[in-house]
C-alpha cells in the first residue's frame, strides 16, 4: 500500500529535512517521493508536525521487578479505570495491554525495558510480548552476579568475560548492558548497607569501579551497539553528584550511559543540606564527550518506584506511601518495590528543577535523553506535561510558581531560558537514541527507514498535542488516529544475537550444576515460548 | 478417538467450541477455574474479558493467601538459587506441600558457597518433625504448647524481640544463638499452612531481623501453576487471580470472586473448568464447559473437551520454584491433544464479533 502523508512540518534532524512537505510510505518503510504514482490513501497532515516513531530508552515497563509492583499495588491500578483526570492515581498505565496502547498514542513506537534479569528473561520477554503495536527491547543486568564477580577477582581474561557477557546478551535475548549499583546487591546480601564507587564487594575483593570498567570494556570490544548503561552508586542521597561525576570521570574516552542522572543531582547546602547540583552535572556531561544521560524526570503526583538496586529501595522503605514494600534477594541483583507519592514540597521541588536543569543546561540533545525513570520519577503518561515544560519557559515558570521558592533559589533554573525547539525534540526523542541503541532502520525519516511516523496537530496548548497524537503509524499501519487506537497490531523484541562461545556455554552448564544442582537449560527458552509470530528482531552488533 | 462431546454425545471439536461460545454468550454470570500454565491462563483471562466473566485458580485458598501477602503487605523475598548457595539457617515455617519436598532435600546434602556460612541448621516451626521429607534434614522444632503455627511465629518474634511470653517457645535458646551467629537465614513458608496474619507475622519478624542483619523468606506457592497464572493475570489486567470483568473493567476481589464460593452460593450460571490434571463435579443448575484430558466426557457437563496436559502432552510455560520463575517446558511425551489455550481461541472464534482473542 503506498501511503501519502500530506502537507506536514516535516522535523527530521538525521536526514535535514525541516519544513512543508509530503512524506511517502510504502507498505512497511518509508520511500521517495514516487513518480507518477497515485496513493492509495492519503492523510492530511495539514497543520501539523510530522517526526519519526519516538523511542524510549529507560522505562521500566515489564519483568519480574514491575509486576511484583503491580501485585503489590492493586489499588493503583483500580484507581486507573475512566474517572475524572484529575482523581488521585488516575495518571499510571499499569497493565501490559495499557502499557502500548499509552505510548502509542503518545507517538511512542519503540520502548527499551531497561533491567531485565538474565534469569527472568522469558517472563520479561512475555510480558513485553503482551505490550501491543509497539516495538521492545531490553538491557540484561549484570554486575552483581557471583559468575562475573568471581571472574574478575580471579583475574580472568578479558576474552572470557566478554564471552560471558555475549551468552548473557544472546541467550536472554538483550539489546545492551545495564549494571545497576555495581556489586552493591552482593555486598548487601553480606549486610553492607551503603556502597560507592570504589567500595568492595566482600567475599570478591572487587571494587564497583572495577566492575563497572570490566563491563565497558567487553560491551565496548563485543561491538555491543548501546555503551554500557550504568545506574551508578548512591542513587538519591545528598551528595550522591560526587559520585556521579567520579563516575562521568571514569568513563575515560569510551562512551558510557549514565542512567536517571536526575537521581544524583543532590548537593548537600543548604539548611536541609539537600539542593541541586544539577548545574555541576550538566557541565560535567558537556564538557565529557563520550558520555550520555538520560535524565529520570521527577513530576509530582503518585508512582512506584521500582529498581534492581536492592540497597537503595531497602534503605528507602520507610518512605514508602502507602505503606508496603517488597525486597528481594535475586540470583544477581534482585530488587525493592517502594510505593512513593512526590510531593510538591522542598524536598520534591528540588528534585523537579535538578531534572529541568539538566535538560536545559546540557547543550548537546543528541546526548541527553528523555525520560522519567518510569514509574520511578513518575509514571510515563506524565511525558506530554514535560515536553510542555521543555519547549515553553512560561510553562516552566507558571509551574515553578507553585512551588517551594526555597527550593528553587537553591537551582539555577529560574534563570534558564532556553526552550527546546521541535527540531531538538525530535533530535532527544528520535533520532540520538535510534543512534545510541544502534537501531539504524529507525528515528528518522529518511528513504528506507522503518515507517514508523508520529504525526501531532500544532497548537498553544503542547501537552495535550503530544498528549494524543492526530496519527501515528507503525510499520506502515494507522495504529491511532485523534488519539484513539484504531489498529491492534504486535510488535516485536530487538534483540543482539552474538553467537555463543561452546568453551563458556561448557563451563556455564558445569557451573550451574555444581553451584545450584541445575542444568542450563533451565535458564533457556526456545522463542516458540513466546507464542507470537515472529517475537524478535535482530540487530547487528558493530563490526 | 473423540475428544469433544456435547453432553455425552460425541462431535468435532468446532462443534463443541462453538456450542461452548454459544453458552459464554447467554450466561448471565459465567465463571472460569482452572489450573494450567502460562498460556493457557492468557487465553482463559482474554476470553474472560470478552464475555465478563470471573475467575479463579482452582483451589485457590492457599494462593489467594499467598497473594494477599503481596497485595496487602509485601516483603522480604529471596530466590531459590540464593537460598540453596547462601542460606547458613533455614526455618521452614508451617508445613510444605510434597512438590517441594525435594529442594528442601537438596537443601539438606549441600552446603552455602556464599557469604561465608559453613554449614546448614534447619528449624521447623509449630508443625509436624517427623515427616518423610524431613528425615534428612532434622530440623530443630520450635514450638509452643497449645499454640498452632501462627501464635507459635508470634512468640517466636517475641522472644527474639526480647518481650515477654506467657509460654515459652522450645528450643528457643539454641535458635537464637543461630540466628545470631548466621550469616543469611531464609525462612520458608507456603500459604497452605499459614493464614495472612501468620504470613505477616513471619514477614515481621524477617523486618525485624534485618534492622542489624540479614534474612529473607523463600516463597514455595502452594500451587506453581498457581503462581504463573498469578503472574500472568498480573500482568494482563494489573490483578492477580478471583478478577471479575462482569462490569467491562477488571476488578479483584478475592471474596466475591472465589469461584468456588460463587458456584455454592448460587452466583454463577455458567462455569468454564480448564484442568487437564483434574477434574470438574459438575454443579447442579449451572451449565459447564469441561476443558479436561479424557476418553469420556464429564458427567453432566454441557461440553466437554479434552485437552493435553502442559508439559506432558504439550511444550508449556509454567512457574519453576527450583529457579523462582517462569521456565520453559518441553512435553515429555508429546500428543495430539490441543492445548487449553488453542481450545479457549477457538471458542472466541465463535463469539459474536468473530474476533481472534488477543493471546
Amino acid at each position: 500500500m503506498l501511503t501519502r502523508i500530506k502537507g506536514g512540518e516535516i522535523v527530521d534532524p538525521v536526514n535535514g529535512r525541516l519544513g512543508k512537505g509530503d512524506l511517502w510510505i510504502e507498505d512497511e518503510a518509508i520511500v521517495e517521493a514516487p513518480a507518477g504514482r497515485r496513493a492509495d490513501r492519503t492523510i492530511d497532515a495539514t497543520g501539523c508536525v510530522v517526526m519519526a516513531g519516538a523511542i524510549d530508552i529507560h522505562s521500566h515497563i515489564g519483568g519480574g521487578n514491575v509486576n511484583t509492583a503491580r501485585l503489590l499495588l492493586p489499588e493503583h491500578h483500580a484507581a486507573h479505570a475512566q474517572r475524572p483526570a484529575e482523581t488521585p492515581l488516575s495518571n499510571a498505565g499499569w497493565s501490559t495491554f495499557q502499557t502500548g496502547c499509552l505510548y502509542a498514542k503518545m507517538g511512542f513506537t519503540t520502548v527499551v525495558e531497561p533491567a531485565m534479569s538474565p534469569g527472568s528473561a522469558l517472563h520479561t520477554h512475555l510480558e513485553l510480548a503482551d505490550i501491543p503495536i509497539i516495538d521492545k527491547a531490553t538491557l540484561a543486568i549484570l554486575g552483581n552476579d557471583d559468575f562475573l564477580l568471581s571472574m574478575i577477582r580471579d583475574k580472568a581474561s578479558s576474552q572470557m568475560i566478554e564471552d560471558y557477557v555475549a551468552w548473557t546478551v544472546g541467550s536472554s535475548r538483550a539489546l545492551g548492558v545495564k549494571v545497576i549499583n555495581a556489586g552493591a546487591a552482593a555486598a548487601f546480601k553480606e549486610n553492607v548497607r551503603t556502597f560507592s564507587l570504589d567500595d568492595v564487594v566482600p567475599s570478591y575483593g572487587v571494587s564497583s569501579r572495577k566492575i563497572v570498567k570490566t563491563l565497558q570494556a567487553a560491551v565496548t570490544t563485543l561491538g555491543i551497539p548501546h555503551p554500557l548503561h550504568v545506574h551508578c552508586n548512591n542513587l538519591g542521597a545528598p551528595g550522591a553528584a560526587d559520585t556521579a561525576a567520579a563516575t562521568i570521570a571514569a568513563a575515560e574516552g569510551v562512551p558510557l550511559h549514565l542512567a536517571h542522572l536526575q537521581f544524583y543531582g543532590y548537593g548537600t547546602e543548604g539548611k536541609r543540606r539537600f539542593s541541586s547540583e544539577g548545574a555541576r552535572l550538566a557541565e560535567l556531561v558537556n564538557s565529557t564527550p563520550e558520555v550520555t544521560i538520560d535524565i529520570g524526570q521527577v513530576m509530582f503526583g503518585q508512582t512506584v518506584t521500582i529498581s534492581s538496586d536492592v540497597m537503595r529501595q531497602f534503605t528507602s522503605r520507610g518512605t514508602a506511601s502507602p505503606k508496603k514494600t517488597v525486597i528481594f534477594d535475586g540470583d544477581g541483583n534482585g530488587g525493592g518495590i517502594v510505593p512513593y507519592r512526590y510531593r510538591d514540597d522542598f524536598y520534591g521541588s528540588v528534585q523537579w528543577a535538578i531534572g529541568l536543569e539538566l535538560f536545559l543546561l546540557i547543550n548537546d540533545p543528541w546526548r541527553v535523553f528523555f525520560t522519567t525513570d518510569h514509574p520511578n520519577g513518575a509514571p510515563f503518561t506524565a511525558y506530554p506535561d514535560l515536553f510542555a515544560l521543555l519547549m515553553s519557559r512560561d510553562a516552566r515558570n507558571a509551574a515553578a510558581a507553585n512551588l517551594s521558592q526555597k527550593a528553587l533559589a537553591l537551582s539555577t533554573l529560574g534563570s534558564i531560558d532556553r526552550e527546546y525547539t521541535f527540531e531538538e525534540i525530535a533530535i532527544m526523542t528520535r533520532a540520538a537514541p535510534a543512534k545510541l541503541l544502534g537501531l539504524k532502520d529507525r528515528g528518522h525519516l529518511g528513504a528506507g527507514a522503518l515507517a514508523d511516523v508520529a504525526v501531532y496537530r500544532k497548537g498553544k496548548d503542547i501537552a495535550q498535542m503530544f498528549r494524543e497524537a492526530a496519527f501515528v503509524i507503525k510499520n506502515g499501519d494507522v495504529v491511532v488516529e485523534d488519539g484513539a487506537i484504531k489498529n491492534y497490531r504486535w510488535g516485536r523484541a530487538l534483540r543482539l544475537n552474538p553467537p555463543p562461545d561452546k568453551a563458556m556455554v561448557r563451563r556455564l552448564e558445569a557451573y550451574y550444576q555444581e553451584r545450584y544442582g541445575l542444568s542450563l537449560d533451565w535458564f533457556d527458552f526456545p522463542d516458540s515460548a513466546i507464542r507470537r509470530d515472529e517475537p524478535f528482531g535482530e540487530v547487528s552488533c558493530n563490526a | 478417538m473423540a475428544v469433544a462431546w456435547i453432553g455425552d454425545r460425541d462431535v468435532p471439536v468446532a462443534q463443541a467450541a462453538k456450542h461452548a461460545a454459544g453458552l459464554l454468550v447467554s450466561s448471565l454470570s459465567p465463571v472460569f477455574s482452572f489450573d494450567t500454565d502460562v498460556h493457557g491462563t492468557r487465553a482463559a483471562i482474554a476470553l474472560a474479558e470478552r464475555v465478563g466473566a470471573a475467575y479463579d485458580h482452582i483451589g485457590g485458598e492457599a494462593l489467594a493467601r499467598e497473594t494477599a501477602l503481596f497485595t496487602d503487605r509485601g516483603g522480604m523475598f529471596i530466590a531459590p538459587g540464593e537460598t540453596r548457595r547462601r542460606a547458613d539457617v533455614v526455618v521452614i515455617a508451617g508445613s510444605l506441600p510434597a512438590h517441594h519436598h525435594e529442594f528442601v532435600g537438596k537443601l539438606a546434602s549441600t552446603i552455602p558457597d556464599l557469604g561465608g556460612g559453613a554449614s546448614r541448621q534447619f528449624f521447623l516451626i509449630g508443625a509436624e518433625t517427623r515427616a518423610a521429607y524431613l528425615s534428612k534434614v532434622k530440623p530443630t522444632r520450635l514450638a509452643v504448647t497449645g499454640s498452632d503455627v501462627g501464635g507459635t511465629l508470634a512468640a517466636v518474634r517475641a522472644q527474639c524481640a526480647g518481650r515477654a511470653v506467657a509460654e515459652p517457645v522450645s528450643n528457643f535458646e539454641r535458635f537464637a544463638k543461630a540466628l545470631a551467629e548466621a550469616k543469611f537465614p531464609v525462612f520458608l513458608f507456603c500459604g497452605q499452612s499459614l493464614d495472612l496474619p501468620g504470613l505477616e507475622m513471619l514477614q515481621g519478624l524477617i523486618a525485624d531481623i534485618n534492622r542489624k542483619s540479614r534474612a529473607s523468606a523463600l516463597h514455595l506457592p502452594a500451587s506453581e501453576s498457581g503462581w504463573g497464572s498469578t503472574l500472568a493475570s498480573t500482568w494482563m489486567t494489573g490483578f492477580p487471580m478471583r478478577t471479575g470483568f462482569g462490569r467491562g473493567m477488571p476488578e479483584l476481589d478475592s471474596w466475591r470472586f472465589d469461584v468456588a464460593r460463587m458456584l455454592a452460593a448460587g452466583e454463577a450460571d455458567l462455569h468454564l473448568w480448564v484442568s487437564a490434571k483434574t477434574s470438574v463435579s459438575v454443579a447442579k443448575g449451572v451449565s459447564t464447559i469441561a476443558l479436561t484430558k479424557g476418553k469420556k466426557p464429564v458427567a453432566g457437563a454441557a461440553v466437554t473437551i479434552s485437552i493435553g496436559e502442559p508439559g506432558v502432552d504439550r511444550d508449556a510455560v509454567a512457574w519453576s520454584s527450583r529457579i523462582g520463575t517462569l521456565a520453559a517446558v518441553k512435553a515429555q511425551a508429546a500428543t495430539d491433544l490441543p492445548d487449553a489455550a488453542s481450545v479457549l481461541r477457538l471458542i472466541a472464534e465463535h463469539l459474536p464479533d468473530g474476533k481472534a482473542l488477543p493471546c
